[in-house]
Protein backbone atom coordinates (compact mmCIF):
# COMPACT_ATOMS: atom_id res chain seq x y z
CA UNK A 1 0.00 0.00 0.00
CA UNK A 2 1.15 3.39 0.22
CA UNK A 3 3.42 5.43 2.51
CA UNK A 4 1.63 8.14 2.25
CA UNK A 5 -0.51 7.23 5.11
CA UNK A 6 1.71 4.83 6.80
CA UNK A 7 -0.27 4.18 9.88
CA UNK A 8 -2.87 2.34 7.58
CA UNK A 9 0.02 0.10 6.61
CA UNK A 10 0.29 -1.08 9.82
CA UNK A 11 -2.95 -1.15 11.37
CA UNK A 12 -3.56 -2.94 7.95
CA UNK A 13 -0.90 -5.83 8.62
CA UNK A 14 -2.46 -6.38 11.64
CA UNK A 15 -5.89 -6.68 10.82
CA UNK A 16 -4.54 -9.07 8.49
CA UNK A 17 -2.64 -11.57 10.85
CA UNK A 18 -5.45 -11.37 13.73
CA UNK A 19 -7.67 -12.51 10.64
CA UNK A 20 -5.55 -15.24 9.74
CA UNK A 21 -4.96 -15.65 13.36
CA UNK A 22 -8.76 -15.85 13.58
CA UNK A 23 -9.29 -18.50 10.59
CA UNK A 24 -6.97 -20.95 12.45
CA UNK A 25 -8.99 -20.74 15.70
CA UNK A 26 -12.01 -21.36 13.48
CA UNK A 27 -10.61 -23.97 12.14
CA UNK A 28 -9.36 -25.28 15.18
CA UNK A 29 -12.78 -24.83 16.73
CA UNK A 30 -14.37 -26.54 13.63
CA UNK A 31 -12.13 -29.96 13.85
CA UNK A 32 -12.78 -30.46 18.00
CA UNK A 33 -14.54 -33.35 17.09
CA UNK A 34 -12.67 -34.56 14.31
CA UNK A 35 -12.00 -38.55 14.89
CA UNK A 36 -8.91 -40.24 13.24
CA UNK A 37 -7.63 -43.88 13.06
CA UNK A 38 -5.08 -45.19 15.10
CA UNK A 39 -3.18 -45.37 11.80
CA UNK A 40 -2.91 -41.40 10.65
CA UNK A 41 -2.37 -38.15 13.00
CA UNK A 42 -4.57 -36.83 15.15
CA UNK A 43 -6.32 -33.89 14.03
CA UNK A 44 -3.17 -30.86 15.14
CA UNK A 45 -4.10 -27.60 16.65
CA UNK A 46 -2.66 -24.64 14.41
CA UNK A 47 -0.31 -22.16 15.84
CA UNK A 48 0.06 -18.75 13.68
CA UNK A 49 3.52 -17.65 13.87
CA UNK A 50 3.22 -13.87 13.97
CA UNK A 51 6.68 -11.34 13.68
CA UNK A 52 7.19 -8.13 13.74
CA UNK A 53 8.10 -6.27 10.01
CA UNK A 54 11.29 -4.65 10.39
CA UNK A 55 11.39 -0.79 9.26
CA UNK A 56 12.23 -0.05 6.01
CA UNK A 57 15.84 1.95 5.52
CA UNK A 58 14.85 5.78 6.12
CA UNK A 59 12.01 5.05 8.59
CA UNK A 60 12.29 6.55 11.98
CA UNK A 61 14.29 4.80 14.17
CA UNK A 62 12.39 1.92 16.03
CA UNK A 63 9.09 2.21 13.89
CA UNK A 64 8.65 -0.85 12.46
CA UNK A 65 6.37 -1.84 9.85
CA UNK A 66 3.74 -3.94 11.26
CA UNK A 67 2.90 -7.51 11.66
CA UNK A 68 2.99 -10.30 9.57
CA UNK A 69 1.90 -14.20 9.89
CA UNK A 70 5.00 -16.09 9.00
CA UNK A 71 4.54 -20.11 10.15
CA UNK A 72 1.91 -22.42 10.84
CA UNK A 73 3.22 -24.63 13.86
CA UNK A 74 1.18 -27.39 14.36
CA UNK A 75 0.49 -29.32 18.10
CA UNK A 76 0.58 -32.58 19.20
CA UNK A 77 -0.21 -35.15 16.36
CA UNK A 78 -0.89 -38.24 19.04
CA UNK A 79 -4.11 -36.83 19.97
CA UNK A 80 -6.15 -38.04 22.11
CA UNK A 81 -6.23 -41.91 22.21
CA UNK A 82 -9.60 -42.88 23.14
CA UNK A 83 -11.51 -46.53 23.34
CA UNK A 84 -14.72 -46.08 20.86
CA UNK A 85 -15.47 -49.76 19.33
CA UNK A 86 -18.50 -48.80 17.70
CA UNK A 87 -16.78 -46.09 15.79
CA UNK A 88 -16.20 -47.29 12.41
CA UNK A 89 -12.46 -45.96 12.40
CA UNK A 90 -11.84 -47.74 15.30
CA UNK A 91 -8.78 -49.98 15.01
CA UNK A 92 -8.96 -53.92 16.65
CA UNK A 93 -8.35 -52.70 19.86
CA UNK A 94 -11.42 -49.79 19.45
CA UNK A 95 -8.93 -47.19 19.63
CA UNK A 96 -9.35 -43.75 17.45
CA UNK A 97 -7.84 -40.66 17.71
CA UNK A 98 -9.16 -37.39 18.89
CA UNK A 99 -7.84 -34.01 19.02
CA UNK A 100 -5.82 -33.07 22.36
CA UNK A 101 -6.35 -29.08 21.64
CA UNK A 102 -7.98 -27.54 24.46
CA UNK A 103 -11.81 -25.87 23.46
CA UNK A 104 -11.18 -23.58 26.63
CA UNK A 105 -8.27 -22.48 25.02
CA UNK A 106 -9.38 -21.73 21.72
CA UNK A 107 -12.18 -19.61 23.10
CA UNK A 108 -9.95 -17.41 24.94
CA UNK A 109 -8.02 -16.92 21.87
CA UNK A 110 -10.82 -16.68 20.18
CA UNK A 111 -11.67 -13.03 21.66
CA UNK A 112 -7.83 -12.29 22.34
CA UNK A 113 -7.85 -12.20 18.36
CA UNK A 114 -11.21 -10.36 17.70
CA UNK A 115 -10.39 -7.93 20.62
CA UNK A 116 -6.96 -7.51 18.62
CA UNK A 117 -8.74 -7.40 15.73
CA UNK A 118 -10.75 -4.50 17.16
CA UNK A 119 -8.12 -2.52 18.41
CA UNK A 120 -6.75 -2.45 15.10
CA UNK A 121 -9.86 -0.92 13.56
CA UNK A 122 -9.98 1.91 15.97
CA UNK A 123 -6.06 2.80 15.29
CA UNK A 124 -7.72 2.97 11.61
CA UNK A 125 -10.25 5.07 12.97
CA UNK A 126 -8.04 7.52 15.15
CA UNK A 127 -5.32 7.57 12.20
CA UNK A 128 -7.60 8.24 9.65
CA UNK A 129 -8.97 11.79 11.87
CA UNK A 130 -5.41 12.70 12.13
CA UNK A 131 -4.89 12.72 8.54
CA UNK A 132 -7.75 14.05 8.15
CA UNK A 133 -6.90 17.12 10.17
CA UNK A 134 -3.83 16.88 8.57
CA UNK A 135 -5.52 17.60 5.46
CA UNK A 136 -7.34 20.26 6.57
CA UNK A 137 -4.40 22.62 7.36
CA UNK A 138 -4.72 25.56 5.21
CA UNK A 139 -4.56 28.79 7.77
CA UNK A 140 -8.49 29.84 7.20
CA UNK B 1 -3.53 27.22 -18.87
CA UNK B 2 -2.85 24.77 -16.37
CA UNK B 3 0.66 24.65 -15.40
CA UNK B 4 2.89 21.20 -14.95
CA UNK B 5 1.79 20.67 -11.18
CA UNK B 6 -2.03 21.06 -12.01
CA UNK B 7 -1.68 18.46 -15.11
CA UNK B 8 0.34 15.96 -12.50
CA UNK B 9 -2.59 16.34 -9.99
CA UNK B 10 -5.13 16.44 -12.58
CA UNK B 11 -3.39 13.44 -13.49
CA UNK B 12 -3.20 12.03 -10.28
CA UNK B 13 -6.84 12.81 -9.73
CA UNK B 14 -7.49 10.36 -12.73
CA UNK B 15 -5.29 7.83 -11.45
CA UNK B 16 -7.42 7.71 -7.97
CA UNK B 17 -10.62 7.96 -9.57
CA UNK B 18 -9.87 4.90 -11.40
CA UNK B 19 -8.95 2.94 -8.50
CA UNK B 20 -11.74 4.16 -6.38
CA UNK B 21 -13.98 2.27 -9.15
CA UNK B 22 -11.76 -0.73 -8.73
CA UNK B 23 -12.00 -1.24 -5.00
CA UNK B 24 -16.00 -0.61 -5.32
CA UNK B 25 -15.95 -3.44 -7.96
CA UNK B 26 -13.55 -5.89 -5.91
CA UNK B 27 -16.00 -5.04 -2.73
CA UNK B 28 -18.79 -5.97 -4.36
CA UNK B 29 -17.43 -8.74 -5.50
CA UNK B 30 -15.84 -10.37 -1.91
CA UNK B 31 -18.41 -13.25 -2.09
CA UNK B 32 -18.04 -13.84 -5.76
CA UNK B 33 -16.52 -17.32 -6.35
CA UNK B 34 -13.81 -16.98 -8.76
CA UNK B 35 -13.44 -13.80 -8.62
CA UNK B 36 -9.35 -12.12 -8.10
CA UNK B 37 -8.76 -8.58 -6.75
CA UNK B 38 -7.73 -5.92 -9.39
CA UNK B 39 -5.35 -3.24 -8.81
CA UNK B 40 -4.99 0.20 -10.23
CA UNK B 41 -1.18 1.72 -10.88
CA UNK B 42 -0.44 5.25 -12.11
CA UNK B 43 2.13 6.47 -10.02
CA UNK B 44 5.05 4.87 -11.60
CA UNK B 45 3.87 6.21 -15.31
CA UNK B 46 2.92 9.56 -13.75
CA UNK B 47 6.66 10.57 -11.93
CA UNK B 48 8.34 9.09 -15.37
CA UNK B 49 5.40 11.67 -17.10
CA UNK B 50 6.74 14.05 -15.19
CA UNK B 51 10.30 13.79 -15.71
CA UNK B 52 9.58 13.90 -19.26
CA UNK B 53 7.61 17.16 -18.74
CA UNK B 54 4.22 16.01 -19.91
CA UNK B 55 1.74 14.37 -17.02
CA UNK B 56 -0.95 14.22 -19.60
CA UNK B 57 1.00 11.37 -20.40
CA UNK B 58 -0.03 9.47 -17.29
CA UNK B 59 -1.10 5.90 -18.53
CA UNK B 60 -3.44 4.32 -15.86
CA UNK B 61 -3.02 0.41 -15.24
CA UNK B 62 -5.05 -2.34 -13.94
CA UNK B 63 -3.53 -5.36 -12.65
CA UNK B 64 -4.20 -8.86 -10.28
CA UNK B 65 -3.55 -9.05 -6.57
CA UNK B 66 -1.64 -12.01 -5.86
CA UNK B 67 -3.00 -12.80 -2.53
CA UNK B 68 -3.87 -16.32 -2.33
CA UNK B 69 -7.31 -17.34 -2.85
CA UNK B 70 -9.94 -18.83 -0.49
CA UNK B 71 -11.61 -22.07 -0.84
CA UNK B 72 -14.00 -20.42 -3.22
CA UNK B 73 -11.63 -18.88 -5.65
CA UNK B 74 -11.92 -15.79 -4.59
CA UNK B 75 -8.92 -13.38 -2.79
CA UNK B 76 -10.52 -10.19 -1.81
CA UNK B 77 -10.00 -9.34 1.48
CA UNK B 78 -12.34 -6.74 2.91
CA UNK B 79 -10.14 -5.48 5.49
CA UNK B 80 -7.25 -4.88 3.07
CA UNK B 81 -9.67 -3.50 0.55
CA UNK B 82 -11.73 -1.18 3.22
CA UNK B 83 -8.57 0.67 4.67
CA UNK B 84 -7.41 0.80 0.87
CA UNK B 85 -11.09 2.58 0.44
CA UNK B 86 -9.66 4.93 2.97
CA UNK B 87 -6.60 5.50 1.67
CA UNK B 88 -7.45 6.80 -1.24
CA UNK B 89 -10.12 8.72 -0.84
CA UNK B 90 -7.64 10.55 1.73
CA UNK B 91 -5.15 10.89 -1.70
CA UNK B 92 -8.32 12.08 -4.10
CA UNK B 93 -9.08 14.75 -1.22
CA UNK B 94 -5.38 16.06 -0.93
CA UNK B 95 -5.44 16.08 -4.66
CA UNK B 96 -8.41 18.36 -4.97
CA UNK B 97 -7.09 20.11 -2.04
CA UNK B 98 -3.76 20.59 -4.21
CA UNK B 99 -5.87 21.81 -7.14
CA UNK B 100 -8.26 24.32 -5.16
CA UNK B 101 -4.50 25.85 -3.84
CA UNK B 102 -3.28 25.96 -7.01
CA UNK B 103 -6.08 27.76 -8.70
CA UNK B 104 -6.03 29.94 -5.33
CA UNK B 105 -3.07 31.27 -5.70
CA UNK B 106 -3.69 32.05 -9.40
CA UNK B 107 -6.73 33.92 -8.43
CA UNK B 108 -5.30 35.92 -5.56
CA UNK B 109 -2.34 36.87 -8.30
CA UNK B 110 -4.74 37.59 -11.02
CA UNK B 111 -7.11 39.82 -8.86
CA UNK B 112 -7.46 43.51 -9.46
CA UNK B 113 -9.35 45.17 -7.11
CA UNK B 114 -8.06 48.63 -7.05
CA UNK C 1 10.93 54.45 5.19
CA UNK C 2 13.54 57.04 4.99
CA UNK C 3 13.16 60.36 4.07
CA UNK C 4 15.75 62.24 1.54
CA UNK C 5 17.36 65.32 3.73
CA UNK C 6 16.65 68.81 2.29
CA UNK C 7 19.67 70.72 0.83
CA UNK C 8 20.44 74.28 1.88
CA UNK C 9 18.81 76.82 0.14
CA UNK C 10 21.74 78.58 -1.90
CA UNK C 11 21.68 82.28 -2.95
CA UNK C 12 18.85 83.54 -2.43
CA UNK C 13 18.84 87.54 -1.64
CA UNK C 14 20.34 88.62 1.83
CA UNK C 15 20.97 85.07 2.51
CA UNK C 16 24.06 84.18 0.83
CA UNK C 17 26.23 84.03 3.53
CA UNK C 18 24.59 81.31 5.16
CA UNK C 19 26.32 77.74 4.66
CA UNK C 20 24.30 75.59 2.77
CA UNK C 21 23.09 72.44 5.56
CA UNK C 22 25.70 69.41 3.62
CA UNK C 23 24.07 66.01 4.56
CA UNK C 24 26.05 64.07 6.77
CA UNK C 25 27.55 60.67 5.80
CA UNK C 26 25.08 58.94 7.70
CA UNK C 27 22.05 60.93 5.86
CA UNK C 28 23.97 59.78 2.62
CA UNK C 29 24.01 56.16 3.42
CA UNK C 30 20.22 56.57 4.67
CA UNK C 31 19.76 58.19 0.62
CA UNK C 32 21.07 54.88 -0.57
CA UNK C 33 18.90 52.61 1.18
CA UNK C 34 16.08 54.59 0.29
CA UNK C 35 16.93 54.57 -3.29
CA UNK C 36 17.52 50.97 -3.23
CA UNK C 37 14.85 50.07 -0.61
CA UNK C 38 11.30 49.78 -2.05
CA UNK C 39 12.35 48.47 -5.25
CA UNK C 40 14.39 45.86 -3.81
CA UNK C 41 12.34 44.62 -1.12
CA UNK C 42 9.53 43.84 -3.58
CA UNK C 43 12.05 41.82 -5.64
CA UNK C 44 13.29 40.10 -2.41
CA UNK C 45 9.30 39.48 -1.23
CA UNK C 46 8.72 38.41 -5.04
CA UNK C 47 11.59 35.80 -4.54
CA UNK C 48 10.61 34.05 -1.75
CA UNK C 49 7.27 33.86 -2.90
CA UNK C 50 8.89 32.20 -6.20
CA UNK C 51 10.35 29.88 -3.37
CA UNK C 52 7.52 28.90 -1.14
CA UNK C 53 5.19 28.31 -4.52
CA UNK C 54 7.56 26.04 -6.18
CA UNK C 55 8.46 23.83 -2.23
CA UNK C 56 4.50 23.55 -2.40
CA UNK C 57 4.15 22.63 -5.83
CA UNK C 58 7.29 20.00 -5.71
CA UNK C 59 5.45 18.85 -2.75
CA UNK C 60 2.02 18.57 -4.70
CA UNK C 61 4.11 16.64 -7.19
CA UNK C 62 5.43 14.46 -5.01
CA UNK C 63 2.05 13.84 -3.31
CA UNK C 64 0.36 13.11 -6.77
CA UNK C 65 2.88 10.13 -7.52
CA UNK C 66 2.38 8.69 -4.25
CA UNK C 67 5.13 9.39 -2.87
CA UNK C 68 4.83 12.00 -0.13
CA UNK C 69 5.35 10.46 3.43
CA UNK C 70 4.11 13.38 5.90
CA UNK C 71 0.83 14.87 4.57
CA UNK C 72 0.88 17.36 6.78
CA UNK C 73 4.48 19.34 5.05
CA UNK C 74 2.59 19.21 1.55
CA UNK C 75 -0.47 21.02 3.59
CA UNK C 76 1.59 23.57 5.54
CA UNK C 77 4.20 24.51 2.51
CA UNK C 78 0.83 25.06 0.60
CA UNK C 79 -0.87 26.85 3.08
CA UNK C 80 2.48 29.07 3.40
CA UNK C 81 2.55 29.84 -0.36
CA UNK C 82 -1.21 30.95 -0.23
CA UNK C 83 -0.45 33.40 2.78
CA UNK C 84 2.79 34.66 1.39
CA UNK C 85 0.65 35.22 -2.51
CA UNK C 86 -1.51 37.14 -0.17
CA UNK C 87 0.39 39.25 1.69
CA UNK C 88 2.32 39.77 -1.44
CA UNK C 89 -0.64 40.97 -3.58
CA UNK C 90 -1.72 43.17 -0.75
CA UNK C 91 1.62 44.62 -0.66
CA UNK C 92 1.81 45.11 -4.20
CA UNK C 93 -2.14 47.13 -4.07
CA UNK C 94 -0.90 49.55 -1.31
CA UNK C 95 2.28 50.47 -3.64
CA UNK C 96 0.24 50.89 -6.92
CA UNK C 97 -2.42 52.47 -4.30
CA UNK C 98 0.40 55.11 -3.13
CA UNK C 99 1.96 55.39 -6.60
CA UNK C 100 -1.67 56.81 -8.06
CA UNK C 101 -2.02 59.09 -4.53
CA UNK C 102 1.54 60.26 -6.04
CA UNK C 103 0.17 61.30 -9.26
CA UNK C 104 -3.17 62.65 -8.16
CA UNK C 105 -0.85 65.41 -6.07
CA UNK C 106 -1.36 68.70 -7.16
CA UNK C 107 2.08 69.98 -8.24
Amino acid sequence: MSSMFPTFDIASSALTTHQIWMNALADNIANINTVEPMSKPAYQEKFIVAQEIPSEPGEPVGVGGGVAPVAVQYGDATGMITYDPTNPLADKQGLVRRPSENLGDQMTNLIIAQRGYQLNLAVVDRARSSYQQALDINGR
Amino acid sequence: MLDLTMQAIQASLDGLAARQRIEATNLANSETPGYTAQTVNFEDSLSAAIANGDPTQTQITTGVTTDPPNINGNNVSVDTETIQMIDTGLKYQLATQEMNNKFRILHDSTRQDL
Amino acid sequence: MTVTPIGGVLNAAGLGSIVPVTPETTAAAETDSSTAGVGNAFTQALDSLQGTQSAADSLAQTAATGNLTDIHNYTIAATEASVTTELTVAVRDRAVEAFNDIMRMQV
